[in-house]
């Protein structure tokens, strides 16, 4: 009896520790979430009645349709652009050499600084008279006016892999460092040169963190609001034309908003399952 | 595959040029953006095909202090980001160390959900903070704009801080209860100072977390509580460039001393690590 009791008080002391996360979870997620979906629910501009008009009206759209083919080109291409970048970039930062905790510094430079500022700096260098175009006009042959980059498909990528790359990077990173040389060491000795090596055992073996890490890099390349809302110009993705609909339309249409949200949300999660569970199948 | 072959390949063969190379190049792309900026913020009459600007001028700094009210609007972005900090580091003390050191069945679970934040994007509970909060009158307050950076800051806090209290040697509590500490005691002079590098790495992850944050706040800003991004974002808007480059100068070098002391304290690596159970 005392014994129960006192796992009684236990249980109730770890209750009320996990009580401010669940609060914060509950009231500042969890209850807003709701809020969103409810919103979503109502005719356009009114506090009472259900509806699913808001998105039928969306999906329907070719407009939305295009909207979230958009998103996901996106943050596809950024996330592939990412692993190809970072796997080199990794081997190469494995290696101590001089200078190695500098560029280690780099890399982590686009996730502390404010995004918005990073776009800033891309669109200014990539921006019709920046140091860029300026570079390509004098040094390189057959192009004699500036390229677009900036308010383009491609910039966007570019945008977005410059930003959200250390994620895939720092994972691949500390996927390797993790590995046991003496892994390695063996094959060396068993008379795989340097290609092998790299392709048979490195490889494989750093895969899983370099994907987890990318999972990551997609997860922000899908939210992301801030950089396409600055740089996108009519390239807009599911997080700003959600924006637009609140801030361009008077009175805002917060119901339209809130569908288009949860439809977001929804892919968000949709997309992150399969990817988990392709993640998961022993790789070939 | 063949084109994967090919290009890892490639590298190997070449290896010290194009190590090289790719060094600089990964050097340019970092930094020229901030560089551009940096020249942008100090030249004048910078127009045409002209690398450098002709004139020099600190005028644009003028205008940012004057005009755009970077001093007001910096005071706003800290008193946010200290309250936001204050309370996720609240949050995330109690409910790290429950999930770190006392048996939860379905600890998992749990920490998945409470990581949920994170995964979902922003946007879509923005908009539900924005309704509930107008309800509340919290549009335009400090306290408003922090406690919804808390929405995002606190898991952070909390998988910080469940990962140092988690790490805390067991024979050292041991000791101090058989030296009869109570509860307080141990919490204060034994518990606090060991997970100190825990807790500032934390307080600087959701530091750096709320002073960049930028879709929470432009849902809940309001004259009174702009923040630097969202002034940065709204110079853009009314066309500024200059202004605004000057503005991006001075958000910028809070950020680069948090990433000396991420260097310094904690290991950078973090800053993304233990989402990979995600």
């Amino acid at each position: 009896m005392r014994d129960f009791l006192k796992q009684r008080r236990q249980n109730l002391i770890t209750l009320l520790m996990l009580a401010p996360g669940l609060a914060g979870f509950f009231g500042l997620f969890f209850y807003p979430m709701l809020v969103t979906v409810a919103l979503s629910l109502r005719p356009e501009g009114q506090s009472s009645g259900w509806t699913i008009e808001n998105y039928v009206n969306f999906l329907n759209d070719p407009h939305g349709r295009d909207v979230i083919l958009l998103t996901f080109t996106i943050a596809i291409s950024a996330t592939a652009l990412s692993i190809l970048f970072s796997i080199p970039l990794a081997l190469i930062l494995r290696e101590k050499f001089r200078g190695h905790r500098f560029f280690r510094l780099l890399m982590i430079i686009p996730r502390v600084v404010p995004g918005l500022i990073g776009a800033l700096g891309l669109m200014l260098l990539f921006g019709s008279r920046g140091w860029f175009n300026l570079f390509l006009i004098r040094f390189v042959p057959f192009i004699k006016g500036p390229i677009r980059v900036v308010h383009t498909l491609h910039g966007l990528i570019i945008f977005y892999l410059w930003l959200y790359f250390p994620f895939t990077c720092l994972t691949s990173l500390s996927a390797l460092e993790a590995l046991d040389p003496a892994v390695e060491e063996a094959a060396m000795v068993a008379g795989a040169n340097r290609w092998q090596v790299l392709r048979h055992i490195v490889l494989p073996l750093i895969m899983p963190g370099v994907l987890a890490g990318s999972v990551l890099t997609f997860m922000a390349c899908f939210g992301a609001f801030s950089v396409p809302l600055l740089t996108g110009g009519n390239y807009r993705p599911l997080s700003v034309t959600i924006y637009k609909q609140i801030e361009v339309f008077i009175p805002a249409r917060w119901s339209t908003a809130s569908a288009i949200a949860v439809i977001m949300a929804a892919l968000q999660v949709a997309f992150l399952s399969l990817y988990m569970r392709i993640l998961r199948r022993p790789m070939a | 595959m063949r084109l994967v072959r090919q290009y890892l390949q490639a590298i190997l063969d070449a290896r010290r040029i194009i190590i090289y190379t790719f060094l600089l190049s990964f050097f340019l792309f970092i930094t020229m953006p901030f560089l551009m900026i940096f020249l942008k913020s100090v030249g004048k009459g910078w127009f045409g095909k002209l690398w450098l600007p002709p004139e020099l001028t600190l005028d644009w700094y003028r205008w940012a202090v004057s005009i755009a009210h970077v001093p007001e609007v910096t005071k706003n972005t800290l008193i946010i980001a200290a309250m936001a900090v204050t309370m996720s580091t609240l949050i995330g003390i109690p409910t790290g160390w429950a999930l770190g050191r006392r048996g939860i069945p379905g600890k998992e679970l749990l920490m998945a959900m409470l990581l949920l934040p994170r995964m979902i994007p922003p946007i879509s509970y923005a908009l539900g903070i924005a309704r509930i909060f107008y309800r509340l009158h919290l549009i335009d307050t400090h306290f408003g704009v922090a406690l919804a950076h808390v929405a995002v800051c606190a898991p952070y806090a909390i998988l910080v801080l469940s990962a140092a209290f988690e790490g805390l040697d067991e024979r050292v509590l041991e000791a101090a209860s058989v030296c009869g500490a109570n509860a307080i005691r141990r919490f204060f002079h034994v518990i606090l100072p060991l997970a100190m590098p825990g807790i500032l790495s934390s307080m600087i992850f959701t530091f750096t977390t709320s002073y960049n944050e930028f879709t929470l706040t432009l849902m809940t800003y309001g004259p009174d509580t702009i923040t630097l991004p969202v002034r940065t974002y709204l110079a853009v808007g009314e066309g500024y460039w200059e202004v605004t480059a000057a503005m991006s100068v001075i958000l910028v070098i809070p950020s680069i001393i948090v990433l000396f002391l991420l260097q310094r304290q904690v290991a950078p690596e973090k800053l993304v690590g233990g989402f990979k159970g995600v």
